[in-house]
């Protein structure tokens, strides 16, 4: 459990800390041949746009290997930390991992450098992590392309990223959506920023948040990997806003009166 | 010479009286509980004897800043990697002191050719069952729990008089501000003699026991204050948050002091 005393080890580098002890994940894997064709497997939808308050990001809940749905309760919106949150796409067991992994960076990097990363170090660790897992990703098995969405309390302002599977980012301006189900709601998010009832970036909580829900659906109609919510089994989408609070999820009971809302034309 | 087993003894006997004298001075650092979780104080010249280590850890040091900063970096590195390769309810204290830190420690001070560390911990955790505990770590590696909250101090006679204030307070009950300021208090207290110990003291002689008043260091609230740092490290409960620890701000710190010197 414990390692030699004599070195200070005060890059507050929580990667280096794991390749140090021997516990960073393994890169490639001996046996499997490459994915010639690059195939990324992405059956899910998850999104974010900026609104009036901050940033909203959502996604559905279906986990599917193949044709097979394997499960119906899959949270792909996950905190890092207070102030960050991120949606994967891609192979969850990877996935989630990063998740952990940077969560685990941002806060041993707080608590070791007294104080927090900064945004843009942030932004660039999950870059990092994502060009580790390419040879994963070329081979087929550990392919990610995720959201990442955070407030920066000094320029007191939320900025939402995404980024492609070989680890560049791209800082979103108005909304993206990932996963096999978000090619049907790209064009909706579009026409909604330019034509809607206001600019997404103009909505309310209420109305940004009432949108995701509609979105959601939609993908579900149209993508067999998306799932769609079932009130009656108190199953919803996972939706979270990051604003200057921190991130905060929409309980489940407060998602079943928006969700019924929503659900009706208005 | 260190094969003969009375010379090594005589050699630990020594480095326990330089590292206690090494350590004389280190201003007390006080963990209590309040109702709403666990609190740690401590005033000092030079900020940086507070700490968080993990989601429901809290760290407070006195000693050599180098080997605080040592010890503390340890503590980060085996909770987190631990954190990460488990689940973050398997970071507790005492199994980082049992199986990493105490062990090290003891060690590390018995091995004569090398540098002891110059240190004592205090360490806080809000348990998974919502409890605070407290822990007391020496410069060898001896370590102790606390249910009611404990002090860690360079001088024994104060450690020992704030330990029986803490005992006798129920600070289980109180809110934050009423704990911090009774630990305030108390930390103003300790530092008193009894005037029956100043008595005894002079008559034998032991004027070392009075060095604290000769170096002029604060012996009241009102000239530590003005003098030195107050830190302040919460770790409170029920927040909806994995991570519970927080720090006064130096406004609320303003605020605490105009409550306590009135």
């Amino acid at each position: 459990m414990i390692e030699k005393f004599e070195k200070i080890h005060s890059s507050g580098d929580f990667i280096e800390l794991l390749k140090r002890s021997g516990n960073y994940p393994q890169q490639v894997l001996s046996g499997i041949s490459n994915n010639k064709a690059l195939e990324i497997p992405q059956g899910t939808t998850v999104l974010a746009f900026h609104y009036r308050d901050g940033i909203i990001v959502a996604g559905d809940r279906r986990a599917t290997a193949g044709n097979s749905i394997m499960y119906d309760r899959c949270d792909k919106v996950i905190p890092i930390d207070d102030y960050s949150l991120m949606a994967i796409a891609g192979v969850p067991a990877t996935a989630f991992e990063m998740a952990r992994m940077l969560s685990h960076n941002f806060e041993y990097y707080r608590r070791s450098q007294l104080r927090a990363m900064s945004t843009e170090g942030k932004v660039r660790a999950l870059s990092k992590l994502l060009k580790d897992n390419v040879a994963m990703a070329l081979q087929g098995v550990g392919g990610v392309s995720p959201l990442f969405a955070i407030y920066d309390t000094q320029q007191e302002k939320a900025f939402l990223y995404f980024y492609d599977m070989l680890g560049a980012e791209f800082q979103i301006l108005t909304h993206v959506a990932t996963g096999s189900g978000s090619p049907m709601i790209k064009g909706i998010l579009e026409h909604e920023n330019l034509w809607g009832i206001s600019s997404l970036g103009e909505r309310s909580e209420e109305e940004a948040t009432s949108l995701s829900i509609r979105l959601l659906q939609t993908a579900a109609q149209f993508d067999s990997a998306t799932g769609q919510a079932r009130p009656e089994d108190k199953l919803y989408p996972t939706i979270a806003k990051i604003t200057k609070e921190g991130y905060q999820f929409i309980p489940d009971d407060e998602m079943a009166t928006i969700y019924k809302s929503s659900m009706s034309r208005s | 010479m260190f094969e003969e087993p009375f010379r090594w003894m005589e050699a630990i006997s020594t480095r326990h009286s330089y590292v206690r004298e090494k350590l004389r001075k280190g201003q007390p650092v006080i963990g209590v509980p309040y109702n709403e979780g666990a609190v740690i104080i401590g005033f000092s010249p030079q900020p940086g004897k507070i700490f968080e280590i993990y989601d429901r850890i809290a760290l407070g040091g006195l000693g050599h800043p180098a080997d605080v900063e040592r010890l503390r970096m340890t503590l980060l590195d085996m909770a987190h990697a631990e954190g990460f390769n488990r689940s973050s309810k398997d970071v507790t204290i005492e199994r980082l002191l049992q199986f990493g830190l105490a062990p090290a420690l003891k060690q590390n001070f018995e091995e004569i050719q090398r540098a002891p560390y110059l240190i004592q911990m205090l360490l806080a955790e809000i348990n998974h069952e919502d409890g605070a505990e407290f822990f007391r770590v020496n410069y060898d590696g001896y370590w102790e729990k606390f249910k009611q909250g404990t002090v860690i101090s360079g001088d024994k006679k104060v450690s020992e008089r704030i330990q029986k204030k803490i005992d006798d307070t129920d600070f289980v009950s109180c809110t934050l501000n009423k704990s911090i300021q009774s630990a305030l208090r108390i930390w103003e207290e300790g530092r008193k003699k009894p005037a029956l110990e100043k008595e005894s003291l002079k008559s034998t002689d032991d004027s070392d026991e009075l060095d604290d008043e000769i170096e002029g260091h604060p012996t009241d609230l009102k000239e530590a204050f003005e003098r030195w740092n107050l830190e302040v490290g919460i770790l409170k409960k029920n927040t909806g948050r994995k991570c519970l620890y927080s720090t006064l701000s130096e406004s609320e710190i303003s605020a605490l002091q105009s409550e306590v010197i009135r």
